[in-house]
Order: C-alpha cells, then sequence, then structure tokens
C-alpha cells in the first residue's frame, strides 16, 4: 500500500516536473579571491531526467566540478537557479539542505571518502543515523544494501582493511542509505583499475535498472560514457555539446 | 505536499560514541593532544602542590622556632621546670604555637589554673581585652611573675606594682614576621604569572593540535557534511573530543604533578617531613580545581577549531586533493 502511495507521488511529481529531477537554468557562478574574480560557470542550462544515467565530462578548470557541485546541493549559484526535485536549493536554509543531501542525493566519491576509523556497516548507518532511523533499522538495511553490493560478509570490517574496489562498493552501498532519487558520483572509477572500474560501472547499471535512481557522474573513463544515457561536454564554464554515446563512436575492449 | 524537510539533530549520546571512536581509533594523534594538557596541568599541579608544601613544611618550622623560644623565655624566669607549678590563664583563643607549648609542658611540670604557689602565670590566648585585673589573677604566688603572649593585652584595674610582665615576643620578631609575610607574598605573584603562562601555552598547545587534527579531517568532515551531519554536530563533535582529550589529560597531568613536586620537595627537606606536614584536605582541592581547570581550558581551545570545522564547505569532500 505505502509503495504503491510512493510510485502515485513520484508519478506525480514527474508530471509536475516533467520528468526532471534536476534543473539547472542559466547557472552562473563567480569566485572571489580579494580583488580578482574566477568566473567558474557562465550560464549552464542543463535538465535532467528521472532514471537518466548522465556523465559530465571536461578538462579540468572547466567548471566541470562546479557544475557538479550546484546539481548535488554542495554550493550555491551565483545567479540562475538549480531546482532538485523542483525545489530551488537558493531557498534552503542549512537545516533543509542537511535534509536534501541526507534524503535526495546519494554522494560517490573518486577517493571513497569512506569514514576510515567506522567499520563498513557503521559507514553505511551514518546517513541514516542522520536520517533519524532507528539504530535496528538502519542495521537491517545496511546489511540488505551491503548484500546487494556484494560485501555483507565483510560488513564488520574497517576501511582501511579493504581492496579500492570493496571500499568503492561500500561507498556506493551507504549512498544508497536513505534511498536517495539521485546519485552523484565524481570519478568514482578514477582510483580503480580497470576491471574494479568495470565493476562499479555494472553495478551502477544494475542499481539504475533496479532502484530507478538517477545517476549523474563526472568522469573520462570511456566505458562509463558507453554506458551512460547522455554525456554533456563543460568548457569554459558552458555546456558546448551534449552527445548520446552512439553519436561518439565509443570503442573499448576487454582487458585480460 | 512537503517537499523538503529539516534536519532533525543528531542524539548527543550518538555524538558522543562517534567521538570516543574517532578519539580510539586515532590514539597516537590523540595522545599528542593530551600530552600537552598533561604538560600544562602537571606543571599547574607541581606549582600548587609545591606551594603547599612549602608553606606548611615553614609554618611547621616556624611554629617550632616559636614554641623553643616560648620554653626558653620560661625556662630563663623559672628555671629547671620539674616539679614547678605553673599557672595558665587563657583569655580568647589559643594560638598554635600557644597549643603546642602546652602540650609540650604537660608531663614536665604541673599545670593547673590556681595561681596559689606557683612560679610563673603564663597569660594565654589572642583576645586583646582580659575582663580581669592582674592582682587578682596574681594572688597567692610568692613572687608575682608573669609572662604574656599578647604585648598590648588591656587588664582591668590600675597596672600593679608588685606584679612583674613580661612578654613571650618583643617587637623585633613582629616585625621580622611582617617582613616575611611581604616576601611571601611575592614569591605568591611569581609563580601565579608563570602559572597563568603555562596555561596560556597549554590552551594554544591544544588549540594548534586541534586545528591539526581538524585539517587531517577535511575530508571526513565534508563527507559527513555531504551524508547529512548538520554544522552543530560537527561541532558537537570536535567540543566533545577535546572535552574528552581535556579531562583525561587533566587527571594524568594532575597527579604527575602532584607526585614531581613531592618527589622533589622531598629531596629538598625529608620525605618524612613533606608527606606528614603535607595538608591532604587543600592538596585534594588543588587535584580537583586543576582538573577543572584543564578541562575548562581545552574545551575553550576547542571553540575556534570547532567552529571552523563546522563552517567548512561540503563540497572540500569531493577534491580529490586535500
Amino acid at each position: 500500500m505505502n509503495a504503491n502511495l510512493d510510485q502515485l507521488f513520484q508519478a506525480e511529481g514527474a508530471a509536475k516536473t516533467g520528468g526532471y529531477v534536476i534543473r539547472a537554468v542559466d547557472v552562473r557562478k563567480v569566485y572571489r579571491m580579494g580583488d580578482s574574480e574566477t568566473h567558474a560557470l557562465r550560464g549552464a542550462t542543463l535538465d535532467v531526467k528521472r532514471g537518466e544515467y548522465l556523465s559530465i565530462m571536461g578538462p579540468s578548470g572547466s567548471g566541470k566540478s562546479t557544475f557538479f557541485n550546484m546539481i548535488g546541493g554542495l554550493d550555491k549559484p551565483t545567479a540562475g537557479k538549480v531546482y532538485i526535485d523542483q525545489v530551488d536549493i537558493a531557498q534552503l536554509d542549512p537545516y533543509e539542505l542537511a535534509w536534501l543531501r541526507c534524503r535526495k542525493i546519494g554522494y560517490v566519491f573518486q577517493s571513497f571518502n569512506l569514514i576510515q576509523v567506522m567499520s563498513c556497516l557503521e559507514n553505511v548507518t551514518l546517513p541514516m543515523a542522520f536520517a533519524g532511523v532507528s539504530d535496528e533499522d538502519a542495521r537491517d538495511k545496511a546489511l540488505d544494501i551491503l548484500e546487494r553490493v556484494g560485501l555483507r560478509d565483510r560488513a564488520l570490517h574497517k576501511p582501511g582493511e579493504m581492496s579500492g574496489g570493496q571500499q568503492q562498493r561500500v561507498a556506493i552501498a551507504r549512498s544508497l542509505a536513505n534511498s536517495p532519487d539521485i546519485l552523484l558520483a565524481d570519478e568514482p572509477t578514477g582510483n580503480l583499475d580497470l576491471k574494479t572500474g568495470e565493476e562499479i560501472i555494472q553495478l551502477f547499471s544494475q542499481l539504475r535498472q533496479e532502484l530507478g535512481v538517477t545517476i549523474i557522474s563526472a568522469t573520462h573513463d570511456l566505458k562509463m560514457l558507453k554506458a551512460s544515457d547522455r554525456i554533456v561536454w563543460i568548457e569554459d564554464g558552458q555546456i558546448t555539446r551534449v552527445n548520446t554515446p552512439d553519436e561518439l563512436h565509443i570503442e573499448t575492449a576487454e582487458v585480460h | 505536499m512537503e517537499q523538503v524537510g529539516i534536519q532533525k539533530k543528531l542524539s548527543f549520546e550518538r555524538a558522543f560514541k562517534i567521538a570516543v571512536q574517532g578519539i580510539r581509533i586515532r590514539l597516537g594523534r590523540s595522545m599528542v593532544t593530551v600530552s600537552g594538557v598533561v604538560l600544562g596541568i602537571a606543571f599547574l599541579m607541581s606549582n600548587l602542590t609545591g606551594q603547599l608544601i612549602k608553606q606548611s613544611v615553614t609554618a611547621e618550622r616556624e611554629l617550632r622556632q616559636t614554641v623553643s623560644l616560648m620554653q626558653a623565655m620560661i625556662n630563663s624566669e623559672v628555671g629547671d621546670l620539674a616539679g614547678k607549678h605553673l599557672a595558665v590563664a587563657t583569655f580568647g583563643q589559643l594560638t598554635p604555637p600557644e597549643k603546642a607549648l602546652l602540650a609540650s609542658l604537660t608531663g614536665k611540670c604541673q599545670l593547673g589554673g590556681d595561681a596559689k604557689g606557683a612560679a610563673l602565670l603564663l597569660i594565654l590566648g589572642d583576645a586583646p581585652q582580659a575582663p580581669a585585673a592582674l592582682d587578682q589573677l596574681t594572688a597567692g604566688m610568692t613572687q608575682p611573675v608573669v609572662l604574656d603572649s599578647v604585648s598590648n593585652r588591656q587588664f582591668t584595674g590600675p597596672p600593679p606594682a608588685t606584679v612583674r610582665r613580661e612578654l613571650f615576643f618583643g617587637a623585633r620578631l613582629e616585625q621580622e614576621a611582617t617582613e616575611l609575610q611581604i616576601k611571601t607574598r611575592q614569591a605568591q605573584f611569581r609563580t601565579r604569572w608563570i602559572v597563568i603562562v603555562s596555561l596560556l601555552v597549554t590552551v594554544i598547545g591544544v588549540s594548534n593540535a586541534l586545528l591539526m587534527s581538524v585539517t587531517e579531517r577535511f575530508r571526513e568532515i565534508g563527507t559527513m557534511k555531504c551524508l547529512g551531519a548538520l554544522s552543530s554536530f560537527i561541532r558537537q563533535l570536535f567540543l566533545i573530543e577535546s572535552s574528552l582529550i581535556g579531562l583525561a589529560g587533566s587527571i594524568i597531568g594532575a597527579l604527575l604533578g602532584a607526585i614531581l613536586a613531592i618527589v622533589a620537595y622531598g629531596f629538598t627537606y625529608q620525605f618524612t617531613v613533606v608527606l606528614s606536614a603535607l595538608p591532604y584536605g587543600w592538596l585534594a582541592v588543588a587535584t580537583v580545581s586543576s582538573i577543572v581547570t584543564g578541562s575548562i581550558l581545552s574545551v575553550l581551545a576547542a571553540v575556534y577549531p570547532a567552529r571552523f570545522a563546522s563552517r567548512m564547505v561540503p563540497a572540500s569532500a569531493l577534491r580529490s586533493t586535500v
């Protein structure tokens, strides 16, 4: 019954936003350092559909990270609007922003960013603790998610005792803890070798199919680009191209 | 439909658990911070204990000197004490040297309130007014001689010609006492300054160590914020950590400081003297106040680093090169 209601609400939300989970409208960002101004973003506009798998490409210094932070609710634009699930994030106070980050968005980082002093299980339950989920429920759910990423048997290990690929899978499990609508991944395969990187890409695809989460990732990984629905190119603070992988003719081969 | 809610604060218990976990895992790093507190509080405590020891040892020494002086006075008046009868009249409260004198006299000679047949009358107590006349007090003495401990004590009635009134302490002694008081006050002032400076150094040291641990944990703090942590939670985390570090460091420091001071003064004087002279009640007060001071200062030292950490933007967690 609840699940049905959720679906109803989701459908309603999708209808209102025209199926867009994130809308960025003419986003500009200026960093001031003393007297000098740096225009990191010069008017970027982008709509992200619910359930889409989007990759963002761009050389370093292009404003890619800034744009990424904007649509992830980590930073506020100087001008323009960013709507996450129809909500203008510029209007939110710190408590509402924390709420949004906690429940609507899951973050996956290039360097995993697991809390080293906590076990895998504690890392996954932490966002649920922030969301006010009871310890028992959080534990059960965390174990379920760890099962999904294939690491249930390592639940009590510390991140330092695991390989990079395993750590990234724990990080993905953590990002899913509060069932977010959006998964934001910053070069998630950047610190991994080809094979483990591929496993992560497969995991993303699987999660999107099973959970219907929207995945946005900044990446240079060709395999990741190939798996995505759309590729957004950012150069010099502006979105210059939006392609589908088919248009790009990406050739990747297996490495054994 | 409510689209965005308000993030609730995490319980203190939860924050406490996370803070303790952090300290335990980063034990090496935490120990450095703890040792800063230990040093500062050990210094404070050794100063306080030293002062207590010095005061009580010199006080005891002075007491003994005063008593022997009083005994010498009595001896010069009556000669050998054996078999003599001394009368004692007390007005007001007995001072510590007077008490010690009486204790030393008991057994050596007869003490009594009745002056009849007494070789000497001791007038003791700190009251400046005696509600009696000297001739009444000395009634029955063959040679009325009085030894008084207060030089300007007033008696009722006119001063009798037959009674010889001598004083235990002359004017010279009183002058010496006031000089000594000034010297001790100066010494106290000096040590107070040293203690204040050392505590300042402790605060800055702890503050610096905590700032270091904030910069080390940039990414961790940013990550926690990405996961939905409120700024107040981050602040709470650092304040709990610093108060625990402060408490542990202060307890160790206070014990260390007290032991060091006792050992050091034990070599200067004697261990038995130091241990017997030590006022244990005051030592406990000094210990508790040192521990409280250390804990409060550690929390104060954490205020800036905690603010700094809590104001960090979550985006810094995304940057891989921190």
